[in-house]
């Protein structure tokens, strides 16, 4: 165990986190807005894009992370679609993003009691206003905790950006222990960092879970 | 777009390649998930024991390997123990860090289980004379084990889809062989593309499966 190492390579690595939260914020706001339109087809009064829409997010969601990179960033320049690193690991982090989101999305609003469909109708309501003005803002509180659980997910997996050479946190670490073979100590503490962000994102959802359960 | 044509011809020779590393990638996550199940039941049990030590070291446990990458404890498994020492092969730093990932959810699942058992229970067997490990032997944990089934399963398809990362240090499962098939032929595309839908075979059917299983396991008497 070497302490002086990691004192030494903290600020490479802290450059490298800069980067690991710009890709973390550019897929959360990209994936979210996709998922939420794709969590909101789920509810259109036509059958056929509603099946369409609930065929794709399934399928999308079976695959590994891993293998939507490698299908961007390797496979599509076959079509002679070549994208860079960076916007072929957000590109593809967005589309994982967005399908999930889509699913916190569709449970929210099937977690709203039936009751409160129709008396929303039945005091006069259209159906965009039910959705707006009642079931949404219901909601979207019973969403904040499985999304937020899906934001730390999504941060620890932006470490998979690394294997196709994006600079981030674990490209930084990588790096690093190239020049100074301390792989040990090195790796332990870009886990530290990755801790430090998530910790309390996961703390927030737990409480927000607790505060949901009391009436 | 350049016209592209596909050759499917590719995906047919690597077939039987492909399918090995999905079998292995179907192994590697039930065994992975034996094990996490083992060692979440028993760190749940740790942290239900009295006394707050237990209590802390698995919430410790816990919450150190779910907020940190998978891919970060793979390096550390395998890039990092050596330098204290323990070398580990591909496939045991592999499955000792997917067990270890998996087993921190478990433990939750099952804390959560094991605490949504009403008191009540605790009491009655208790009172009927049973003993600590019998009353969780024979009342708590059947309980517990229904209460968290349907999380269980799903992070059995979060570990199935995981244990592709695995592939990162040249453990063989699905991955690697995708990755090692179409960086001979230049295919990516379509060999990419067999791989993903031998994932989403996999996930499917296993999803179906888990399902069935839930509804039986809730039908069935106590």
């Amino acid at each position: 165990m070497n302490g002086h190492v990691v004192v030494d390579t903290l600020p490479y690595l802290l450059r490298g986190t800069l980067w690991t939260v710009t890709i973390a914020v550019a897929v959360i706001v990209t994936g979210t807005l996709g998922g939420v339109v794709l969590g909101l087809l789920r509810f259109v009064p036509w059958a056929g894009p509603r099946a369409l829409v609930a065929w794709a997010v399934e399928l999308v969601r079976a695959v590994p992370l891993l293998l939507l990179l490698f299908f961007i960033f390797f496979g599509l320049p076959a079509l002679g679609l070549k994208i860079p690193t960076f916007p072929a690991a957000v590109l593809a982090m967005s589309l994982w993003m967005a399908v999930n989101t889509s699913e916190v999305v569709r449970g929210g609003i099937q977690s709203i009691p039936h009751g409160q469909f129709e008396a929303a109708r039945s005091i006069g309501l259209s159906e965009i206003q039910t959705m707006s003005s009642v079931i949404v803002p219901q909601a979207v509180r019973r969403m904040i905790p499985p999304f937020v659980g899906l934001c730390t997910i999504l941060i620890k997996d932006t470490s998979l950006a690394a294997i196709i050479g994006v600079f981030e946190l674990t490209r930084a670490a990588q790096e690093t222990i190239e020049r100074t073979f301390k792989s040990f100590e090195i790796y332990l503490t870009a886990a530290a960092i990755y801790f430090v962000i998530c910790f309390p994102l996961t703390r927030f959802a737990q409480r927000a879970e607790a505060r949901l359960r009391r009436p | 777009m350049t016209g592209y044509s596909f050759d499917w011809s590719a995906v047919v020779r690597g077939l039987p390649y492909l399918l090995e590393g999905a079998g292995l990638t179907v192994l590697i996550s039930s065994v992975a998930m034996v094990l996490a199940l083992i060692l979440g039941l028993a760190l749940a049990a740790i942290s239900q024991a009295p006394g707050r030590l237990g209590r802390r070291v698995v919430a410790a446990y816990v919450e150190v390997f779910r907020n940190t990458p998978l891919l970060i404890q793979i390096f550390i498994v395998y890039f990092g123990l050596p330098q204290l020492g323990l070398k580990l092969s591909p496939f045991l730093s592999g499955l000792s860090a997917l067990v270890l990932y998996a087993a921190a959810y478990n433990t939750e699942i099952f804390r959560a289980g094991l605490e949504a058992v009403p008191h009540g229970q605790f009491e009655a067997a208790r009172s009927a004379g049973l003993g600590e490990l019998q009353m969780l032997r024979y009342v708590i944990v059947p309980q517990a084990v229904r209460i968290s089934f349907p999380a269980l399963g799903n992070n059995l398809v979060s570990l199935v889809k995981n244990s592709s990362l695995v592939s990162t240090i040249g453990m063989v499962e699905l991955m690697f062989v995708a990755n090692d098939i179409s960086f001979n032929n230049f295919r990516t595309l379509e060999i990419y593309g067999a791989a993903a839908v031998m994932y989403v075979v996999i996930v499917l059917a296993l999803t179906r499966l888990l399902h069935a299983a839930e509804g039986r396991l809730l039908r069935a008497p106590a």
